[in-house]
């Protein structure tokens, strides 16, 4: 064997192997471990009860009860307006602070400040925004003539209110990517564009918004990503209810390990969610391959 | 010091085959330059001597010995590279003093070894910059002095010139050609640039597609090129080409084409059967134009005339046949006027048109 | 992008000044209801000019353990960088280095890891840590953090790495060096501004966590922000206090935004915005 080949080995065995070694350990296992779980009788709360293998019997229950189905259009549809609203007020304020005026390279620093914080830290912050009876937001919207609305205590607003506080943390990533991409793009075909007289509507919609596609598509499936595994703010603000109003996935889990502990459904229920946030990553792959290649 | 062989080197990467069985003797202190287009596997061969590739198949040997699968460590070579490769973050001195590092020498030896190269190399100012504070041209030469503080047995270089401007370059080949004289390490020589590999080299390996077309002096594969290749390839402006017949004429072989015929040299002629076809090659030195009392002159129509100052290169037709000659400036003619030319007797080259190899 | 006349930048000016406004309301919040004392903290109107106190901070300490809570915090988070920092970066460099038709599939199939949803391994960790004795202890979170870390590190350093040129190696491997002395003295010191991205990046998502912290910590490794979520509960609502350790948590955050913004981009984004 060529000692090129054995220095490859080398490198393999030195420098690989511990990365796949404990990313086995710490990763693989406890999700084989989770897979094992999801066939078993696992409950915690029945201790006497043998783990027995219990075959399909969980995957079962998940998929075809009301409440997994349910926490999963809870996760989509926060996931449908938090991410509509993260782009549009995102993309906006990108085309905003990326504008040649002193000042605005600070806003947008300032403006990325909620993107660090803790997100039991945001939760707890809007809870005593949304605070009943005491929170601020019910005061100011009071100063303007609107009725105090509970926000999290009913199974009305609760979703609202977990959305504002996501839209509020996540914006910031959206107007960071985009800012980012927008300064990036050449200006010749601004110029030209200036030539020829096109209006700024014209030329954000058939320059800007093309060349932008790409990175928006990447960023898209970062944020679904993410969305699909919100977690701390709910678990801050309503731990999923009141009732099962602002039961996304997660917090599904977290109640059937947790809450019940019924292990064993609550790897099953881990499982068919690791397999539709698989999609969603090979989906942002898929995305980030084709802008490398594009570019 | 050492010399250097290869026998039948093979390399592949996966399926694609890039060299395809190399034969290179190297003799001890000879500057070695191969030659070739790009993409013709120089590199390739200049990294597997270097073993920073491995051989998929044959023999590589420094001063006799086996060194398929040694390290690059153990092969006594040190290396120039076409970017140079200096380390960044590493200034000059650090750079020479990190080569020598793993030869363990003493802190006198280290520093009195980069002394003498700095000195030779004129990088003595230079010591205590970092790479990112030279120009190219420094660069190239700390390039250079780190391989050489190393004394190995064989240098490599890797279109150490391709990066530098053209006056630069010139300047910096004769320096390594002085070097090469005053070192007499054995050198192996990797360019694209046919003026280097003919004022540098001892002997060039013309090489394509893998495999090696011609080995020999500059001299050599100048004026006996082996095939239309190495004809080709050597020389600018290019060699023009004609395909002929041979002809058995009344005073000797005569080669005929439908724009004209010329009677061979006896020596020549003999090597070819009548019908035989044949390329007939000549460089656009050693076509002139006819002057009174020259026999066989050929005549053609000046389609271009390119200035060069001492020189000038005449763009000549005969019917559909085109060639170029380069003749005294001064001798130039006006565009579009019929002359008359000349071949030098004895700068004909006859190669098989089937074949493409030199008769 | 062509310049703009002083009408239009007024409007680009008061609209992006309010939506700023509006996002540094919470941020504001947090800061001045940590400063408020208890008595001010709901007044109507709200007071704007008060007598700032520390009251809040100072309980924090004594009459809550809250310095043992940032020491756990501490303990977990360098533990943690340091860890996946170290085997994330040679990771990275084998993914860099190798020549193989797959080796990109291999880094995708590597960072994919941290973008599950934690809570979907909450479980077997928790089964896990509790049969080894690990439960409730800063090791416990240590490893569970690498799970993110790790993969995020070697997909950040293969980039740093992927810029180093290969010849340089090279010109040190003729010179007569191995493959580990070369990457810790030629291609690591180069790619060390990676290596300072990647661990604010693990300092930071560290820091913040807390599912894990949440579900894997009793009293005893306790990190910061647990404790600041179970002031909720415990202390019938001291939202001074809630609010203190808030603002201490988020200090981090905070400077990294502050400092290396250019970063930020290209950490969040996983490289797909350049
Ligand atoms: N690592 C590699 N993997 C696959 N193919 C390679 C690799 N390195 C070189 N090749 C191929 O091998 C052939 C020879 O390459 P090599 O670099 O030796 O050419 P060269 O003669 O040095 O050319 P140049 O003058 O352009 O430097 C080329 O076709 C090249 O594409
Ligand atoms: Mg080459």
């Amino acid at each position: 064997m060529g000692y090129v080949n054995r220095r490859n080995r080398t490198i393999a065995g030195v420098f690989l192997l511990p990365t796949a070694a404990v990313l086995f350990l710490t990763t693989i296992y406890p999700m084989l471990y989770a897979l094992y779980l999801s066939f078993r009788n696992y409950d915690l709360a029945k201790p006497f009860i043998p783990r027995i293998f219990v075959g399909l019997a969980n995957f079962q229950e998940v998929l075809t009860s009301g409440p997994f189905l349910h926490s999963m259009l809870i996760t989509f549809k926060l996931m449908g307006v938090t991410l509509f609203f993260q782009f549009v007020i995102g993309v906006g304020l990108a085309l905003l602070v990326t504008q040649r005026l002193p000042g605005m390279a600070a806003i947008r620093t300032l403006l990325l400040i909620p993107m660090m914080i803790s997100p039991v830290i945001v939760g707890l912050v809007w809870l005593f925004i949304y605070f009943p009876e005491l929170g601020y937001f019910n005061y100011f919207i009071g100063l303007i003539g609107i009725n105090p609305i509970p926000w999290i205590t009913s199974t009305q607003w609760a979703l609202t209110a977990i959305a504002i506080a996501d839209i509020w943390q996540w914006t910031p990533f959206v107007m960071m990517g985009t800012a980012a991409a927008l300064q990036s793009l050449s200006p010749e075909p601004y110029e030209a564009a200036r030539i020829d007289g096109n209006s700024n509507i014209d030329v954000f919609l058939h320059v800007t918004l093309p060349q932008l596609k790409p990175v928006l598509i990447s960023l898209l499936f970062l944020r679904a990503i993410d969305a699909f595994k919100i977690y701390d703010i709910i678990f801050v603000l309503t731990k999923g209810g009141p009732g099962d109003a602002t039961e996304t996935i997660a917090l599904y889990i977290y109640r059937q390990s947790f809450t019940f502990w019924r292990m064993g459904v609550g790897a099953a229920a881990s499982f068919v969610s690791l397999i539709i946030i698989s999609v969603l990553i090979t989906l942002f792959f898929k995305s980030m391959q084709k802008s490398a290649a594009a570019r | 010091m050492a010399s250097v062989s290869l026998t039948n080197v093979v390399k592949a990467f996966g399926a694609f085959k890039v060299v395809h069985g190399v034969d290179l003797d190297i003799a001890d202190g000879e500057f070695v330059v191969l030659l070739g287009p790009s993409g013709c596997g120089k590199t390739t061969t200049l990294r597997m001597v270097a073993g920073l590739e491995d051989v998929n198949g044959g023999e590589i040997r420094i001063a006799g010995e086996v060194i398929n699968d040694r390290a690059p460590k153990d092969r006594k070579i040190a290396m120039v590279f076409q970017n140079y490769a200096l380390y960044p973050h590493m200034t000059v001195r650090q750079n020479m003093e990190f080569a020598l590092k793993p030869q363990r020498l003493s802190k006198a030896e280290v520093d009195a070894k980069i002394a003498g190269v700095a000195a030779m190399l004129g990088l003595d100012v230079l010591l205590h910059r970092k790479p990112a504070q030279l120009s190219g041209g420094q660069r190239q030469r700390v390039a250079m002095g780190r391989a050489m503080v190393r004394t190995p047995e064989v240098f490599l270089f890797d279109e150490p010139l391709s990066n530098l401007d053209a006056k630069l370059r010139t300047q910096v080949r004769m320096e390594i050609a002085k070097l090469h004289k005053q070192l007499g390490t054995t050198v192996i020589y990797v360019t694209h640039d046919q003026v280097e590999a003919m004022t540098l080299a001892d002997k060039i390996v013309i090489m394509k597609d893998g495999h090696i077309e011609q080995i020999g002096s500059p001299e050599e594969v100048f004026a006996r090129p082996k095939n239309l290749f190495v004809a080709t390839f050597i020389g600018s402006p290019s060699m023009n080409l004609f395909r002929m017949t041979a002809e058995r004429g009344d005073t000797g072989t005569v080669l005929s084409s439908p724009a004209f015929s010329l009677l061979l040299p006896v020596e020549l002629g003999a090597k070819l059967k009548p019908g035989q076809a044949v390329t007939l090659g000549v460089r656009p030195s050693d076509v002139r134009l006819a002057q009174a009392g020259d026999a066989d002159a050929i005549e053609a129509r000046v389609e271009v005339v390119e200035y060069l100052g001492v020189e000038a290169l005449v763009d000549l037709r005969i019917g559909t046949q085109e060639f170029i000659a380069q003749i005294p400036a001064s001798e130039r003619p006006a565009l579009d006027q019929a002359v008359k030319v000349v071949f030098n007797p004895a700068g004909l080259h006859l190669f098989d048109s089937e074949s493409g190899q030199a008769l | 992008m062509n310049r703009l006349s002083t009408r239009q930048a007024t409007l680009v000016y008061s609209v992006t000044g309010i939506i700023l406004i509006i996002f540094m309301i919470p941020i504001y919040l947090i800061l001045a209801s940590s400063l408020k004392p208890s008595a001010d903290m709901f007044s109507r109107p709200p007071t704007v000019f008060f007598t700032p106190t520390l009251q809040h901070y100072v309980d924090l300490f004594t009459l809550r353990p809250f310095h043992w809570n940032i020491i756990n915090s501490l303990i977990v988070t360098l533990g943690s960088t340091v860890f996946s920092v170290t085997i994330g970066a040679l990771g990275a460099f084998a993914l860099s280095r190798i020549r193989h038709p797959r080796i990109n599939d291999a880094a995708f199939w590597i960072l994919s890891m941290r973008m599950f949803p934690p809570i979907a391994v909450v479980v077997p960790y928790y089964i896990i840590f509790k049969s080894v004795g690990l439960l409730d202890t800063p090791l416990a979170l240590i490893i569970v953090y690498s799970t993110a870390n790790i993969p995020l590190t070697v997909w950040l350093m293969k980039g740093f790495f992927d810029e180093v040129p290969e010849a340089l190696e090279e010109a040190a491997q003729v010179d007569g060096y191995g493959i580990v002395e070369i990457f810790y003295r030629i291609t690591l010191p180069l790619a060390a501004p990676g290596l300072a991205v990647c661990a604010v990046f693990c300092f930071i998502f560290s820091w913040n966590e807390f599912l894990f912290a949440l579900m894997l910590t009793g009293s005893s490794a306790q990190t910061a922000t647990v404790a600041v979520m179970s002031f909720w509960s415990s202390d019938a609502v001291q939202w001074g206090r809630i609010m203190a350790g808030s603002f201490i948590i988020l200090i981090p955050g905070v400077i990294f935004v502050l400092t290396c913004q250019k970063w930020l981009v290209k950490g969040l984004t996983l490289g797909s915005v350049k």
